[in-house]
């Protein structure tokens, strides 16, 4: 019986750290924006599963008294309370990064972060009136004002 | 004391009403925000002499911990809480130029919109400061994050969209390690109270599960308060944002994340090597910000570099055992709170390349004046507050007389040396005799007036030197009475998590 426990509990645990792996691995290894988003969405979602196993365990049921009947194993409500939070707050996030995205893609025309990142570079750069710092992402020999030309203003909608 | 939950509660709720009272007076809604801020600052400055004798603990709803959720006010938490809401009045974003408005009513919708954020960030940073729950520090920390990415891209450049976006990446990683800590912490503990969580802390926590949630944690809150990798976004985002905002975001945000920081030290986390990997990280922090300030050519992220750099100073200060390193981290954490808002503001017109700055000492004398001022004390020149800082944290850090320690030291003393170098290449340029092609702006009025009455505080904190340490000495030792904190909440012993 607790060996049945201790194995689903441990099947639980591999499942949510690999998510959250898999996770970090989409945000550091991934240039493409939305697949960097949904990086942190699994990272997420694999916290929220770590975060529910802190105390879970198969037998216990809903923390609810009825009729005066106390059941003898109570799941504890805590961290599902907070998976709730944490899930609102991601998923808000979420629409955030991708509304984020959208602006970024029609100002800069690309969604790479690499892109997006000299590109962003380049804008401060311009707006500052200094040359790019030497920086191996930078192509060579492009003067300042060529640069000028990137900075672009968006209007809001 | 119960007012306290006021600080949290009144711009939240004044936020959220802002665009209603818009809808009937937009005179009112124009000023509401900084009266809702004035009163919550004078609550907080009501309480803080009683929170001399006695801190206190606000259970909400009246639920005694751990059931309920626990606000807990020292001298500490208060002055954090004070600096974000006189933060926000002071570099009050609902004034101030919008790049993108050409319409009169975008203009008055974006300073409303700016008017809100602010206040969240208010609300939301004194939250943070005052929690006493772990799970509330994180969507208190959360919403703080979230505000500031809307205050960010509120600027409405493409560079700014992009700067939020690369920020909002590094947070939401942070954010999951973070949250992944506090999942470690309660399946050792079985509770998010920090009260709690210090009496369980010697038995449960100090083992490698507990080192493993300090690192998590560390990382996940590190991202706000600038710390060593997780930082590639600080320079992008002070040189997109408003000067407003980034002066907010380096001076006032950053120390909520070190509070949260220090707090989780004193109350919960006692391994040694928390110690020891909080000091690695801030000379990693110390050495990369002050290198990078040091070949930055521009002023917005000559200072964002350089903020990178105190925070490391801070992290270093913080990892000396015992009261000594909250005292010293305190007083540069306070230093830096009054200096790099003035600096941020004074880069608002100066905010282009360094060179550029030539001769600019002609157009705003009392500019210049405030700048070399605020340069000497960043660097630590004696009798300016900012040598007493660092005096507070090399002195500990040699008299540990550990190898480790010795080489922080020395880091520190050799940064100091670097931010000579680029401050007074900036200083030397603003007294250039030989102006640039291009006319220099004069200051707003506000923002100077702003900046010198910041510059003013560290001035007369001279005058006040013995009394002032008298205070730091007192908050820090308040600040590290673990049994005070834990007899003021005073939490029920339930044994919750009981189903394992």
């Amino acid at each position: 019986m607790s060996m049945d426990i201790i194995d689903s509990n441990l099947i639980l645990t591999i499942a949510a750290v690999g998510l959250m792996l898999i996770g970090i691995g989409g945000i550091v290894i991934s240039n493409h924006l939305v697949r960097i988003i949904f990086g942190i969405a699994l990272l997420e979602a694999g916290t929220n599963l770590l975060l529910l196993l802190s105390t879970y365990h198969p037998e216990a049921s809903a923390p609810i008294i009825v009729d005066g009947n106390v059941p003898a194993l109570m799941a504890d409500p805590v961290p599902q309370a907070l998976v709730l939070t944490a899930i609102v707050i991601g998923v808000g996030i979420l629409a955030l990064a991708l509304s984020l995205a959208i602006r970024v893609q029609r100002a800069y025309g690309t969604l790479d972060m690499r892109e997006v990142r000299l590109k962003l570079e380049q804008e401060i750069s311009a707006e500052a009136g200094v040359e790019m710092p030497s920086s191996s992402h930078a192509p060579a020999g492009v003067p300042a004002a060529a640069v000028t030309a990137a900075v672009h203003r968006v209007t809001p909608s | 004391m119960k007012l306290l939950a006021l600080m949290v509660a009144l711009p939240l709720l004044t936020a959220f009403l802002l665009s209603v009272i818009n809808s009937i007076s937009t005179f009112a809604a124009r000023w509401a925000g900084p009266v809702v801020l004035l009163v919550t600052a004078a609550i907080g400055l009501s309480a803080w002499p009683h929170l001399g004798d006695t801190p206190q603990a606000v259970q909400w709803g009246g639920f005694q911990a751990p059931l309920g959720i626990t606000l807990y006010a020292d001298q500490l938490a208060l002055l954090f809480a004070l600096a974000i809401t006189i933060g926000a009045l002071l570099l009050w974003p609902g004034r101030g130029e919008d790049r993108t408005e050409e319409h009169p009513d975008d203009h008055s919708r974006n300073r409303l919109r700016r008017a809100s954020l602010a206040l969240l960030l208010a609300g939301t940073g004194s939250g943070l400061a005052l929690s006493g729950d772990l799970f509330n520090i994180y969507v208190f920390y959360e919403l703080l994050t979230v505000v500031s990415y809307g205050l960010i891209a509120g600027r409405g450049t493409s560079g700014s969209f992009a700067a939020t976006l690369r920020y909002l990446v590094i947070s939401g990683f942070g954010a999951a390690l973070a949250l992944a800590g506090i999942a470690l912490v309660y399946q050792a503990a079985g509770t998010l109270n920090l009260a709690q969580l210090a009496q369980l802390a010697p038995e449960r926590l100090n083992n490698s599960q507990g080192f493993a949630a300090f690192v998590l944690m560390l990382i996940g809150f590190g991202v706000k308060a600038e710390l060593f990798p997780v930082n590639f976004w600080v320079p992008e985002v002070y040189a997109t944002a408003s000067s407003r905002v980034s002066a907010l975001l380096a001076g006032v945000v950053s120390k909520l994340a070190l509070l949260i920081i220090m707090r989780l030290l004193i109350l919960v986390f006692h391994q040694p090597e928390a110690l020891t990997v909080l000091l690695v990280l801030g000379v990693l922090g110390v050495a990369s910000g002050e290198l990078a300030a040091w070949r930055a050519r521009d002023v917005n992220r000559l200072l964002a570099f350089s903020s990178i750099g105190q925070l490391g100073v801070m992290f270093i200060a913080l990892s000396i055992p015992g009261n000594a390193g909250v005292l010293a981290a305190l007083a540069v954490a306070v230093h830096h709170l009054f200096l790099k808002p003035s600096m941020f503001l004074l880069a608002e017109r100066w905010g282009g390349s360094i060179k550029g700055l030539a001769g600019a000492a002609k157009t705003s004398p009392l500019g210049a004046a405030l700048f070399v001022l605020l340069a000497l004390s960043l660097i630590g020149v004696p009798p300016l507050p900012g040598f007493w800082a660092k005096l507070l944290v090399i002195m500990p850090l040699l008299a540990l007389d550990q190898p480790l320690y010795y080489f922080a030291a020395f880091i520190v003393l050799a940064a100091a040396a670097l931010e000579a170098n680029y401050l007074f290449r900036v200083v030397l340029t603003l007294y250039d005799k030989a102006p640039a092609a291009t006319p220099h702006k004069a200051h707003a009025t506000v923002d100077l007036a702003t900046a010198v009455f910041l510059g003013a505080g560290l001035v007369a904190a001279v005058f006040m030197l013995a009394p002032l340490a008298e205070r730091f000495d007192f908050i820090a030792a308040q600040a590290t009475d673990v049994s005070t904190y834990i007899q003021t909440v005073a939490p029920l012993s339930l044994e919750s998590g009981s189903v394992q």
